[in-house]
């Protein structure tokens, strides 16, 4: 059975293109791996967010608060169609600082990147006493905070729910338990062959595999020059509402529990979860909040992320074997309304396809 | 801290490995959770065997010189200590009192047990329904037997509950069994093992033999069993020789058998295999119970049921090795003691083939049916997880990911038999191959402040950067 496209990946990334393709009325075979295969998608943090990304390069900073604005529509259409609740929130979110130099240091840098963008960047800087008055329980040792008004929150791990859902749903075929060894393109169709000797055929692929793209990049002409960095991230019982905004330290999801994370650790494919890890967020955690030290701590986990050298995501359409493209970035939440509903025009080639040039693999030196 | 054996769990494994590995001149801590040795099995027996071993039974008062053996200066024994994680290298982190602690030891022995089999069946998570070894915990802890009360399941730990009530003059209601005749058909071509092991026989015999003449009906390959009430537990209803029954009752007490308790090796990422007559996962080890992780070991039943003194010979077997390990006794040393041990470890496991058999788990709480709660932290049923393996889930930790179950605060202890047969059974795939939760810290609730107070600068650690959450 020959499909428009073969998604190399079922992962939120993956899932949400395959979608978006399907809501174009693309037939779509999506492969996913198994049930111990690194997912990021089921170790992220959740956050929908703008702020901090794109520093350096306002396009992806634009990119982030056009995923971020159409998030609102895409969870709508997701929650309809499946009866799944997304828990999505976008009533703005923080940046903690402990000390005035870090917080006055990041608000020039905001200030900057504002003007960049036509001063489209809505942030507001709250001292400890404004900041207490949004969040009571916030710490003293909390100096203030900056609040960005297009942050948000949701929860992944519905998202992915609902994705693997609506997907079947809408025609798509999902094949799990895979692992794909190779892909080659023959008499102009693609042909992705699995450990098992399954094989799909389909006239593109796209390779959305996260940390599996390293190794499936170079067969089909990609640098993919993507590594893993480790996030250690905890997770408390449920406890009554009282954390009014997420920020980058803590967040409280919508079943109850407050979210603590993470780590960023340079520790290739080990994702394995550690003592000073735990100890070091749950102080900055008991700091930013400190009624939080009386919470028990009921899980904890590690997740890898998937990342670029320069932390933006790669878009490319490999120049060796046409038709094939990568797809990688580590904000698969934040980028997932995006990739539903504009990434699928750029694989068309539509017309309306978004300029994504400053995402291609020609920003890296041949590795 | 530093030892140069930790052992996790005062039960029979760990007091006997506790005491062999200070004979040979090891340095021991031993953390438990209770306030007092015995494990399960031994629960209070220091305290209760005095006063209830009439009740209890001399099988009880066995674990009274055990309990004994951990008072000598070389070993630390940690009271009330909750192991919260384990890593590889043998750093141990526990609390106690809302303390955290870290002790390393050089060799580190898992010996934390058996877990009741959940047994998910209608009506299991109605208060006034709990498992037979909760029953026995009142009656070991505080003297305290359940009155009206149905035992249901399968298993000899059934018989020695009834025995006990017997004894304390609270008779249960009823035994309700779920094994058939087929089963004791079976078991009978293991009864060369069960000879050897006749001293197991005739203890269960003559249990039977009391539980009958103070007159508790008994019922055997019952089927379709339910409890029955709206906000608690008010009867039983099962069928039995074609006809099905009712029994009024205040407290069910359900038992289909033990299965170790994975999760301190599982959160090692200790490789287990399905052992298909156990109906349970074992941690792979080699005959000195050493696992995948050269300094770890596991002793007892965590490391596949055989029950009390089994666990005991195990325990010190593990601690021998340990000892030759760190050069204390030579290789010839270890196996001249290891001698009688193996010996009379083999005597103790000759009847397990014939029990196993004889005493399988109720199949219809393996597979049940789509109402029926099986996650009772987070509240999903059979039925979620047999549509989230509609969705492609191939093993447990996709629909954790998907609907939550394991996600709790007993960390799918619970839940986790339970959900891969389930998958196992949608997917057509076998138990091995669908696996298992990947068990992570804290093996048991701990507080962000306890973790917050042992922040040190991981100055030997360079991997750990700031944890500034970008």
């Amino acid at each position: 059975m020959l499909s428009d496209y073969a998604i190399i990946g079922g992962g939120v990334v993956g899932l949400s293109v395959a979608w978006g393709l399907l809501r174009r009325g693309r037939s779509v075979t999506v492969l996913d791996g198994g049930d111990g295969s690194f997912r990021a998608s089921r170790g992220n943090f959740g956050l929908v967010w703008v702020q901090s990304k794109g520093m350096n390069q306002p396009r992806y900073a634009r990119w982030s608060q056009q995923s971020a604005a159409a998030w609102g529509d895409f969870a709508a259409e997701l929650g309809e169609a499946t009866g799944r609740d997304l828990g999505l929130e976008q009533k703005g979110g923080y940046d903690l600082h402990f000390s005035e130099e870090t917080l006055q240091q990041t608000v020039e840098k905001y200030e900057t990147l504002k003007a960049k963008l036509g001063g489209d960047y809505p942030f507001e800087v709250l001292g400890h006493n404004a900041l207490r008055k949004e969040e009571p329980h916030i710490g003293p040792k909390v100096v203030g905070a900056i609040l960005h008004h297009q942050d948000g929150h949701a929860n992944p791990l519905r998202l992915l729910l609902a994705l693997a859902d609506d997907v079947r749903r809408r025609g798509g075929r999902v094949i799990t338990g895979q692992t794909v060894t190779d892909v080659e393109k023959r008499d102009g169709a693609f042909r992705v062959a699995c450990a098992d000797g399954a094989t799909v055929e389909a006239g593109k692929v796209v390779l959305s595999a996260g940390l599996g793209a390293m190794e499936l990049g170079p067969k089909l002409g990609f640098k993919a020059p993507i590594r893993a960095q480790r996030g250690q991230v905890m997770i408390t019982e449920k406890l009554p509402r009282f954390i009014n905004r997420p920020s980058l330290i803590a967040r409280q999801v919508d079943e109850g529990g407050v979210q603590i994370g993470a780590t960023n650790e340079e520790v290739g494919l080990d994702d394995s979860v550690t003592q000073p890890g735990l100890s070091g967020l749950a102080a900055e955690a008991v700091a930013a909040y400190p009624v939080l030290g009386r919470a028990q701590l009921v899980r904890s986990w590690g997740a890898l992320r998937v990342m670029s050298p320069d932390g933006l995501p790669i878009y490319q359409e490999s120049v060796t074997t046409p038709g094939a493209y990568l797809v990688t970035c580590h904000s698969g939440i934040t980028l997932a309304a995006v990739h539903g509903h504009i990434l699928p025009s750029w694989l068309e080639g539509a017309g309306d396809a978004p300029d994504l040039e400053v995402f291609s693999e020609d920003r890296f030196a041949v590795s | 801290m530093q030892a140069d054996l930790v052992v996790i769990g005062a039960g029979p494994a760990g007091m006997a490995a506790a005491a062999t590995a200070t004979e040979a001149g090891l340095s021991v801590v031993i953390l438990d959770e209770q306030a007092r040795a015995g494990g399960q099995i031994y629960r209070d027996v220091t305290r209760s065997a005095a006063r209830r071993g009439d009740i209890l039974g001399q099988d009880y008062s066995a674990g009274l010189p055990l309990a004994a053996g951990l008072e000598q200066p070389s070993i630390t024994h940690v009271t009330r200590a909750t192991v919260w994680q384990i890593a590889p290298d043998g750093a141990v982190a526990y609390s106690v009192d809302g303390r955290g602690a870290i002790v390393h030891g050089r060799r580190v022995l898992l010996a934390t047990g058996a877990l009741e089999r959940p047994m998910p069946v209608p009506g299991w998570t109605l208060p006034g329904v709990m498992t037979a070894g909760a029953g026995q915990i009142l009656i070991k802890e505080s003297g305290v037997v359940a009155g009206r009360a149905v035992l249901a399941g399968s298993g000899p730990l059934l018989y020695l509950i009834a025995a006990q009530m017997v004894r304390a003059g609270t008779p249960p209601l009823a035994l309700v069994e779920t094994q058939s005749r087929r089963d004791t058909v079976a078991a009978l071509r293991h009864l060369g093992g069960a000879l050897r092991g006749w001293r197991y026989l005739v203890k269960g015999l003559s249990m039977l033999a009391e539980i009958r003449r103070a007159g508790v009906p008994r019922y055997t390959a019952a089927s379709d069993i339910a409890v029955a009430g709206t906000d608690r537990a008010e009867a039983l209803s099962f069928v039995a020789g074609g006809k099905r029954h009712r029994i009024a009752c205040e407290t069910v007490f359900l038992h289909h058998g033990v299965v170790p308790n994975m999760q301190a090796a599982r959160s090692l990422d200790i490789p287990h295999r399905w052992n298909a007559a156990q109906a349970c996962f074992v941690p792979e080890t080699d005959p000195w119970g050493r696992t995948e992780i050269p300094n770890v070991f596991i002793a007892g039943d965590g490391a596949g049921i055989g029950g009390a003194k089994a666990a005991e010979q195990a325990g010190r077997l593990a601690a021998l090795e340990a000892a030759r390990d760190l050069d204390r006794i030579s290789a010839d040393a270890r196996d001249r003691a290891a001698a009688p041990v193996r010996a009379a470890l083999r005597g103790e496991l000759a009847v397990r083939p014939f029990l196993d058999r004889a005493y399988p788990p109720y199949a219809a709480a393996l597979q049940p049916a789509d109402a029926t709660v099986v996650c009772r932290c987070e509240e999903v049923t059979a039925g979620d997880i047999r549509g989230y393996a509609a969705l492609g889930c191939k093993g447990p930790n996709q629909t954790k990911a998907f609907g939550r179950p394991g996600m709790g605060p007993c960390q799918g202890r619970y839940c986790g038999l339970t959900v891969v047969s389930i998958l196992a059974a949608e997917t057509g795939q076998g138990m091995d191959e669908t696996g298992y939760y990947r068990v992570r810290p804290p093996l048991k609730p701990v507080t962000l402040g306890e973790l917050a107070a042992m922040e040190e600068t991981p100055a030997e650690d360079p991997a750990v950067m700031a944890a500034d959450g970008r």
